[in-house]
Formats: structure tokens, C-alpha cells, sequence
């Protein structure tokens, strides 16, 4: 009993501390909805058009490796609440793989998406639009005079039509520790043969040669879809569907093969099956591993106040070498413009949202924030922008390092997902490419089961 | 000598056992305190050598737990309650009103309903609840959670009023009292001990809840603790020292609640036990 | 007599609240997913277009389908087969000890109260392989650390350690208490026959509490047919779909992929073999005075 009586005053003793952090924080996270109030006087001749509305946005700017990108999207709702009287917008900020497989496609399905939301192009939205649930964009982009102003719009296009428009682009590539590059006279490889050096002289020296968190199957597909289009070329992919290449051909086999073989010398960090994305950075901003394969808006990460702060100036960026015998470009790269934001089919309703959407697209969707994601956030422009221009905003090394990798490759290519059938891609990334990892399968075999589920997708199609 | 060992051997089993059940706490705590990752590495175990109660101040501050707990709390109670007495107003017809064939039938097709997988059928429900004009409301999670809990309680509580002798209302109809009188004076204290049961499996179950949790509502100011604490998670999971003081925070209001209503949760537990 | 409980308008009013939302969140949903079943509804469009058996073909053909139900008897072996006999052997010894009594009942509970998304943080913590707590236990004895959730040798078995430890305690209070409620006297009397402790737990005690057993044995079906949160807080079902159970398969293969109707056709199937399960024990294993009955 007495036990018992001393362990209730040492619960309640912690309860009542809690309680008492209550006041300390319970008014730090405010979000920008409640805080400032529009401006109602800027442009209403009539009172009328006061009137309050709401509209929902959902971003998936959460976290503290998002913050650079929030802030932006922060000052672009407010200049559209400004520009719209009345206006409010409600920000939902939602995980990224949450709102695009479990939340925005129930919303869809019940037909009540937010007005605003963040969007993958392919194939997600192509299915939205054919069931009619996204706003037709070519009239506003018409109007707005963009519409030629984006480098690739083709994931966001239905039968002609755009659907929603990207925010950035991304590459992908190896990040590298510059300092112990130096340290052990290691040079950026320009061959394969030269980057196995590489891989086993870190090995041999006791550090992790390359990071790996493969809990989700898309990380390590990363590096093993730059693999096998190196070896059978950068577009292979999209021939999968069209049945004109077979993920069994020796050639994409063999970019499995390479993958599997920088596996069983233990050059992935050790346990990888289990980690998830976050502790992917981790392990490479620690210093732990050297190398991070990763896509170009790690380069965020590598900044003042960020959580890689010790490491600015001291990452480097290359792309993949080339390999002997490989097929095509060599140094062709995967690019992609695959996620940006599209618009409810409803704000059609509604001129007054439908003004607001105007608004948004007008004031997110140009040079300046193009060119400020770029600086800020190291997101690379999904516009077009004159190459001058951008090389005369960018001071940071590291995303100057990035641009001249993308600009001396000479081809790229859209990441997998994007090209094949989503059972393709569960397929490979919730089995095949953790059972290759985890030792269950060989190159051989995985490329067969592949295109197996390839084949019964392709024909389902028809 | 043999009968000292004979009254021991059986608390030095149930001791380890519960060194089982209690040590992942108290690692958690201990963690919570530590500087980082680093000093959880090389010791593990032991009771930290400096306290970095920094943890808990950024965790509340980052994992906003305050309001994820007290929205878990009125929704898990609130429903909790009315699926009580809703149960107890079917459980009572059907086994103490004299309608019974179709209380037999009532009976077994709520039985069937224990079956039905209601997390796999969540679009069904989602599309549902957008019809009723309540997604994004704490509506969204309480009506749902309600009609979740309604079988078991259901099947508890005719258990149990079955089991009470019906010349209890023989007397009571002789005194007057009507249906409504009998069901409200007479037979819903007579059920108290086996509603406590059906409340705390129905808390736990919505205090647990994370499907629906996590689908129907998107405000972060209305989300509940299970969906907090998953989402601190994927923020902070590289950051052990502070996501344990997070888990801290999650837990102790719980134990807390536990150690002031452990014994009529127990009560209540074994009273239903005994019946059902 | 008794005109007062015949009163049909009482009737209607007191089982139509229940009856309602029973409807609604249980009828509704199996049959609008019985409905959608026979379709390739892609969750989006508002004409689905029917199929008839197809889905159901896909779904018992598919070898993931079968190693996800696979898992889901896994769990069922694991708490009929371990947790069970466990739940009876520690609600045995905490009902003969004499002193301390208190304590183990209101310290087993504790685990269960806990949200299963905590349980999974926690646990992950546990079995985290560098830092976590059971490889810093094995290093004391020098064993290399194992990677409990990355290694598809122990994520099925990590899963279910974590499940069991969630839900023994519940399970023992409720077996205890069952225990607790036989009278003293039959104990005593065989006691007094020189009947050892062993053998008046096995003649005694066990035949009385046989039906508190029935019950828990139906609660760890039912729950392990159903089992999801553990699984997607765990390990998602990885490694490479190792742990997946039906719950999650059908949200992997379906609904992530538009795939609504094949989805269905899952949850029904998870319907059905509960269904089938529940009522092979009921007849087969549970005598008639054992069975559940509203």
C-alpha cells in the first residue's frame, strides 16, 4: 500500500509539471491563419464583396526540413488574401505520402477535396481529371500568359488540358562529404571503376560508404532506377509499358545486379530495411556515412539554422559515372516535375475562388518565388529561366556544384513512377526492391516477377 | 526451508514478469532526460547523470500533447458514455421486454456485427460521414465511435441482465412502476458494475482509436493523441532523448488516470468477466 | 400480466437508437463493400462498372494475398497457442499468492491502456538497432545486434512479442477475476482431500473458468482478423511485405493504387473468413454451455 501511495505522488507530482509547461507553450505554434486579418480596404468598390470567404489549402509543408518552402507558401497566401477582400485561406498541413495515397484520395472519392491542394502529376492526377474532380487550368494559364513559361507540363496534361501545375523540379544525385573526401585524397569518380574504388577505400576505413533507410521503398529506389537506365539506357523505363522492353532484359538485370552487389559488400548502412527517410539525412549530416544518394532538395538541408548546419561548405554533388557497356547517355539524369498544386473542379462555382485561384497561380508561379525556392530552399525551377539569371542569385557552392551537374547532363528522364502502373511500383517498392536488399531474391528473379506484374498491367489496360 | 522457497518461487516469477511489463517505461523515462542519442548509446540502462529536462519543454512545445490529450479525452468519455446508454436501452428490451422472437434475431444479428471488420471498410464510413456533413468535426469521430462500441456492449450487457432473476420485476410491475419505471430505478443500477466494464474497454478502445482518427479530421488542432504522437514521430524520430519525453507526456496522464480509477477499473473488469 | 413489457411503441423507441447507427456504420459499409466488390470502381468515378467474380478470383490466386492471411494466423496461433497459457498460468499464480495481490493485478493492466500508436514508437525504440534496448541487452552478453524490424526473420515475431505485451495483462484480469469468483469452499474441500495446488488448478479451477477462457480465445480471433494499427506503426508491413496482414495488404494493393473495388472484395473476404473461423470454434472446439450467446 505504502507503494502504491508514493508512486501516486510521484505521477501526480509529474502531471502537475506538465501542467504547469502548459502556459509556457501552449501559444508558440501559432499557424498564419489566426494571425493577421486581411486587408479589406485595398481594392472593393463594393461592400458587398466583404463578405468573408473561406478557402482550404492543403501543403504538405510539415517538418523542420520544410520550413524554407512553408515560409514561402506563407507569403504567397498572404499577398492572394490581400489581393481577394474578404478572403482567408484555412492551411492544412498534412504529410506528404498521407495526403497524396490515404487523404486527398478518400476526399476525391467523397468528392469534397480542398480547394487548393498539393498534387502529384502522374499518375494521380490524370486519374482526378478524368473523373472530372480538377479544375480545367488552360483558360487561367491563357489568361495569365505562363502557360509556355514552364519547362515540362506533361504530368499535370489530360487529353489536352492542364490540371495543375509543378512547383519545382528535383535531380537526383550523390551527395558527398567534401572534408573527408579531402582528408583521404578521394576525387569525384568519372567511372564507375573509379567510384567502387571509392566505396571500398571508405569500407576499409571503418565508415559507412553510403547511407540507407529503405523502411520505404522509394529511397533506395532512387539510386537503383539511376542504375538501371544507365545500363539500359535512360529510356527504358517508359518502354516497359509500351512492352517494348522487358524488366527481365539482361541489360536492366544487370543494374539490379550492381545494386545487389554495393549490398552484400556492406556498403549501405547496416539495418537499412528498418530506417526511415529522416534518419536517411541523419546518417549523412552526422558524418557517419559519406556518400547520400538523394535528390537535389536535400541541398536545403545544408544550410544556416537547418539540421545539417555543421556540414555547409563541406557537401559536394555528383552525378552517377558512367558505366562500361551501359546503353544511351551516359550522363543522363532523372529530372522530374512531378508534384505541385491543383485546384478543386468546384472553385469553377464560385467567381469569387475562382479569382482567388487566379491570384495564387499568379503570385506563386513566377520567377521571383521560382528563383527564391531555388535560393531558399534549394528546390530547382520548374519555369523556364534565363540561365543568366539564375547563376547570378545562386552564392551558395553547393547549389552551384548542382547546376553544373544538371547542365552538363545532357538527357534526363522522368523517376519510374511516373511512367509505370501503380501496381508496378508497389510491386517493386513494397517488395522487390526490400527483398533484394534483404537477400530474399536475386537480380534475375526480381526482374521476372517485375515484369510479370508488368505484363498483367499492361494488358489490363487494354 | 522447502516451504519459504514454495511461498517465494511464485513472486519471483510474477516479479520478473513485471520487470518485463514495466522496464520499456522506465528506459523511456530514463532516455527522456538524457542529452542525445549518443548518451542513450553508452548507457543505456543506467539512471542518467545529469538531467536535460530540455527535452520536455521542446516536446510540449513542438508536440502541442496538451491539446491532443484533451480532445482524445472528452471524445474517447463522451462516447464511451452514450454507447453505454444506448446498449443498455436495446440490451434491456431484448432481454426483458416480451417480444421474444424478434429479440432473438436482434440479438444474433448484433452478434454478426462483432465480425465485421469496421476498419476495413473505412471509405464506406468516410463517405458516409461526408454525407452527414460532419468530416472534419469531432462528430466525425464520436457518432462512429459510438456505433463502433454498440455490439460489445450489446452482448456484455444483455449478459448480464439476463442473468437477474425476473421476479424483480414481477414485484416492481405489483408496485406500479411501468416499463420506462423498471428500466430506469430497477434494472440500470442493478447493471452498474458490469456498464463500468463496458466503459473502460469502450475508453480504451476510443482512446486507442487511430484509423479513423488519422482519415477524418485534418485540423491539427482537433486531431487526438494517437495521430499527435505519430506525426511528432515522423518530425522528430532521429531525436530519441526528445521523442521519449513526448512518449512521457503521452503516458502519464493515462497512468495517472489509471492509478486514481484502477480499482474500479479492475471492479469493473471483473464483474463483466464474471457474467460474460 | 406484465402489459407494461409488452408496451411495442416502448420497444421501438428503446432499440431504434441502437438499431440505427447500427445500420449505419455496420450494415451499410458490408454491403455497400459487397456492392463495390463486384466492380473495378477506382474509388474516384461515380459509374463503376460491374466485374462479377473477378476481384474475388484475383485475391484468392494472389500469393501476397495468402502470405498476408498467413500472418493473421500467425497471429491467432501466437495468442491461442502462447498467450493464452500464459494469461492462465500467470492468473493462477497472482490469485494464490497472498500477499502483493494488488499490485501485480493493477501492474499487468498497465500496457493495455496504453494507445497502440504509442505502443508502436515505443517498441520501435526498443527494438532500435543501434541504440535500443534489447540489442544493448545482447551486447552485455556479446551477441552481435539484430535488426528486429529490418530482418524478415524477426518482424513478424517483433510484431507479435509487442502485441502479446499490449494485451496479456488484459486478458489476465479478466481470466483473474473469473478465478477469483469460484468459491472458496470447493478449493478448501479439496485441499482437505490432499489434492496438491497443481491438481486442483487442473481439476478445479480450470473446468470452472473454461467459458471466461471461451471468450477471451473469441476476442484473439476476432482481434487478430482485424489487426491493422500494430502492423502500420511497426513495420508498414515490411520488410519487403514480410508482415503484411490482410488489413494491410488491402491497403497497399488497393486502395493506394485506385484499385477501390479490389479493396472491397478484401474486406469482405476478411469478413467471411472471421465469420467462418468464429463459428468452426464455436461448434467444433466450444462445448453448447461454453458458447457465446448475446
Amino acid at each position: 500500500m505504502k507503494m502504491k501511495r508514493s508512486l501516486m505522488l510521484l505521477l501526480s507530482l509529474c502531471f502537475a509539471s506538465s501542467l504547469a509547461l502548459t502556459g509556457c507553450g501552449s501559444d508558440t505554434n501559432k499557424t498564419t491563419e489566426g494571425s493577421d486579418s486581411p486587408k479589406t480596404d485595398t481594392k472593393t468598390d463594393d461592400p458587398k464583396s466583404v463578405e468573408p470567404l473561406e478557402m482550404t489549402l492543403r501543403h504538405t509543408q510539415v517538418g523542420a526540413d520544410k520550413q524554407k518552402r512553408f515560409a514561402i507558401l506563407q507569403d504567397v497566401v498572404k499577398k492572394v488574401e490581400e489581393e481577394n477582400a474578404g478572403l482567408k485561406f484555412k492551411l492544412d498541413g498534412v504529410e506528404s505520402d498521407v495526403n497524396r495515397k490515404e487523404k486527398l484520395r478518400g476526399e476525391m472519392a467523397a468528392g469534397n477535396p480542398p480547394d487548393i491542394f498539393d498534387l502529384f502529376g502522374s499518375p494521380d492526377s490524370k486519374v482526378y481529371a478524368k473523373e472530372g474532380k480538377l479544375l480545367d487550368l488552360t483558360p487561367i494559364l491563357d489568361e495569365l500568359g505562363i502557360k509556355d513559361k514552364f519547362s515540362s507540363l506533361e504530368p499535370f496534361t489530360y487529353e489536352g488540358k492542364i490540371y495543375g501545375l509543378p512547383i519545382g523540379g528535383s535531380g537526383e544525385g550523390f551527395f558527398y562529404n567534401k572534408e573527408y573526401f579531402e582528408k583521404k585524397g578521394l576525387k569525384v569518380p568519372t567511372t564507375m571503376a573509379e567510384l567502387d574504388q571509392i566505396l571500398a577505400t571508405i569500407k576499409s576505413d571503418g565508415k559507412v560508404p553510403m547511407a540507407g533507410a529503405s523502411k520505404a521503398g522509394w529511397v533506395p529506389l532512387m539510386l537503383a532506377n539511376q542504375l538501371w537506365s544507365r545500363y539500359a539506357g535512360s529510356d527504358v523505363t517508359s518502354k516497359f509499358v509500351k512492352g517494348e522492353a522487358k524488366w527481365s532484359d539482361p541489360a536492366v538485370v544487370k543494374g539490379f545486379a550492381k545494386y545487389k552487389e554495393w549490398v552484400d559488400k556492406g556498403y549501405f548502412k547496416k539495418g537499412e530495411l528498418g530506417f526511415e527517410y529522416a534518419e536517411y539525412t541523419t546518417q549523412f549530416t552526422s558524418g557517419e556515412a559519406v556518400l547520400l544518394y538523394d535528390g537535389t532538395w536535400k541541398s536545403s538541408v545544408f544550410k544556416a539554422g537547418e539540421s545539417g548546419e555543421k556540414l555547409i561548405g563541406k557537401v559536394g554533388f555528383f552525378n552517377l559515372p558512367p558505366v562500361d557497356g551501359g546503353a544511351g547517355d551516359q550522363t543522363s539524369l532523372m529530372r522530374d516535375v512531378n508534384n505541385g498544386y491543383g485546384f478543386s473542379a468546384t472553385v469553377a462555382e464560385d467567381p469569387r475562388k475562382l479569382a482567388a485561384v487566379k491570384s495564387f497561380i499568379k503570385d506563386l508561379f513566377n520567377e521571383e518565388m521560382q528563383i527564391r525556392g531555388l535560393v531558399d530552399d534549394g528546390v530547382l525551377p520548374a519555369m523556364k529561366i534565363d540561365a543568366s539569371v539564375l547563376s547570378s542569385k545562386i552564392t551558395d557552392d553547393l547549389m552551384k556544384e548542382i547546376v553544373n551537374v544538371l547542365n552538363e547532363s545532357k538527357t534526363s528522364f522522368p523517376a519510374f513512377d511516373s511512367l509505370v502502373q501503380a501496381d508496378v511500383t508497389t510491386e517493386i517498392s513494397n517488395i522487390q526492391i526490400q527483398k533484394l536488399i534483404g537477400n530474399q531474391t536475386t537480380p534475375e528473379k526480381m526482374g521476372e516477377a517485375l515484369q510479370k506484374v508488368q505484363e498483367e498491367a499492361n494488358s489490363a489496360s487494354e | 526451508m522447502s516451504r519459504l522457497i514454495k511461498k517465494l518461487l511464485p513472486h519471483i516469477v510474477l516479479m520478473a514478469y513485471l520487470l518485463v511489463i514495466l522496464f520499456p517505461f522506465l528506459f523511456v523515462i530514463f532516455s527522456s532526460v538524457k542529452k542525445d542519442n549518443n548518451s542513450i548509446a553508452l548507457n543505456p540502462f543506467g539512471i542518467p547523470k545529469t538531467f536535460e529536462f530540455g527535452n520536455y519543454v521542446e516536446a510540449w512545445v513542438n508536440a502541442k500533447i496538451s491539446t491532443y490529450f484533451f480532445n482524445s479525452m472528452y471524445i474517447s468519455i463522451l462516447s464511451a458514455v452514450v454507447s453505454i446508454l444506448i446498449a443498455s436501452m436495446f440490451a434491456f428490451a431484448i432481454t426483458r421486454m416480451r417480444h421474444h422472437k424478434i429479440s432473438a434475431i436482434l440479438g444474433a444479428v448484433i452478434l454478426v456485427g462483432m465480425l465485421i471488420p469496421n476498419n476495413a471498410l473505412m471509405l464506406p464510413i468516410y463517405l458516409l460521414v461526408k454525407k452527414l456533413g460532419i468530416l472534419n468535426t469531432h462528430k466525425a469521430l464520436i457518432i462512429p465511435y459510438i456505433a463502433n462500441a454498440l455490439p460489445f456492449s450489446v452482448i456484455i450487457l444483455s449478459a448480464f441482465m439476463k442473468s437477474l432473476p425476473s421476479e424483480i420485476e414481477e414485484a416492481a410491475v405489483m408496485d406500479g412502476l411501468n416499463a420506462q419505471g423498471i428500466f430506469a430505478r430497477i434494472i440500470i443500477p442493478l447493471t452498474v458494475p458490469a456498464m463500468v466494464t463496458v466503459f473502460i474497454v469502450n475508453f480504451l478502445g476510443n482512446w486507442n482509436e487511430f484509423l479513423l482518427a488519422n482519415y477524418f479530421l485534418s485540423d491539427d488542432a482537433k486531431r487526438t493523441l494517437p495521430v499527435g504522437m505519430v506525426q511528432f514521430r515522423d518530425q522528430y524520430q532521429m531525436n530519441y532523448a526528445q521523442m521519449s519525453a513526448g512518449i512521457v507526456y503521452s503516458v502519464v496522464p493515462v497512468i495517472v488516470l489509471y492509478a486514481i480509477l484502477q480499482e474500479k477499473i479492475i471492479e469493473g473488469v471483473t464483474a463483466g468477466s464474471v457474467k460474460g | 400480466m406484465n402489459k407494461a413489457l409488452k408496451n411495442p411503441m416502448l420497444y421501438i423507441v428503446l432499440i431504434l437508437p441502437c438499431l440505427i447507427l447500427f445500420g449505419m456504420f455496420f450494415l451499410y459499409p458490408i454491403f455497400s463493400a459487397i456492392r463495390y466488390s463486384f466492380t473495378s470502381w477506382n474509388g474516384v468515378s461515380a459509374t463503376p462498372k460491374f466485374i462479377g467474380l473477378d476481384n474475388f478470383t484475383k485475391a484468392l490466386t494472389e500469393e501476397r494475398f495468402w502470405l498476408a492471411a498467413r500472418n493473421n494466423g500467425f497471429f491467432i496461433l501466437f495468442s491461442v497457442g502462447i498467450q493464452v497459457p500464459l494469461i492462465i498460468f500467470f492468473s493462477l499464480l497472482i490469485a494464490n499468492v497472498k500477499k502483493l495481490k494488488g499490485l501485480y493485478k493493477t501492474a499487468v493492466f498497465l500496457p493495455s491502456i496504453m494507445s497502440t500508436a504509442v505502443i508502436g514508437i515505443l517498441w520501435g525504440f526498443i527494438y532500435e538497432p543501434n541504440i535500443g534496448l534489447l540489442n544493448s541487452i545482447l551486447k552485455v552478453f556479446g551477441i552481435e545486434p539484430l535488426y528486429w524490424l529490418a530482418d524478415e526473420k524477426y518482424a513478424m515475431i517483433s510484431i507479435l512479442l509487442t502485441n502479446a505485451w499490449q494485451w496479456t495483462g488484459f486478458y489476465i484480469v479478466m481470466v483473474l477475476a473469473a478465478i477469483l469468483s469460484i468459491p472458496r469452499e470447493l478449493d478448501e474441500a479439496a485441499a482437505i482431500d490432499g489434492a496438491s495446488g497443481m491438481q486442483r488448478a487442473f481439476s478445479i479451477t480450470l473446468p470452472l473458468i473454461k467459458p471466461i477462457i471461451s471468450v477471451v480465445i473469441m476476442l484473439s480471433i476476432a482481434g487478430a482478423m482485424k489487426a491493422a494499427d500494430i502492423v502500420i506503426v511497426m513495420t508498414k508491413g515490411g520488410p519487403a511485405g514480410s508482415t503484411d496482414v490482410m488489413a494491410t495488404y488491402m491497403i497497399k494493393y488497393a486502395i493506394t493504387n485506385f484499385k477501390y473495388g479490389y479493396g472491397n472484395a478484401i474486406a469482405v473476404l476478411i469478413f467471411i473468413f472471421t465469420l467462418i473461423l468464429t463459428a468452426l470454434y464455436q461448434l467444433l472446439v466450444a462445448r453448447r454451455s461454453e458458447r457465446i450467446e448475446y
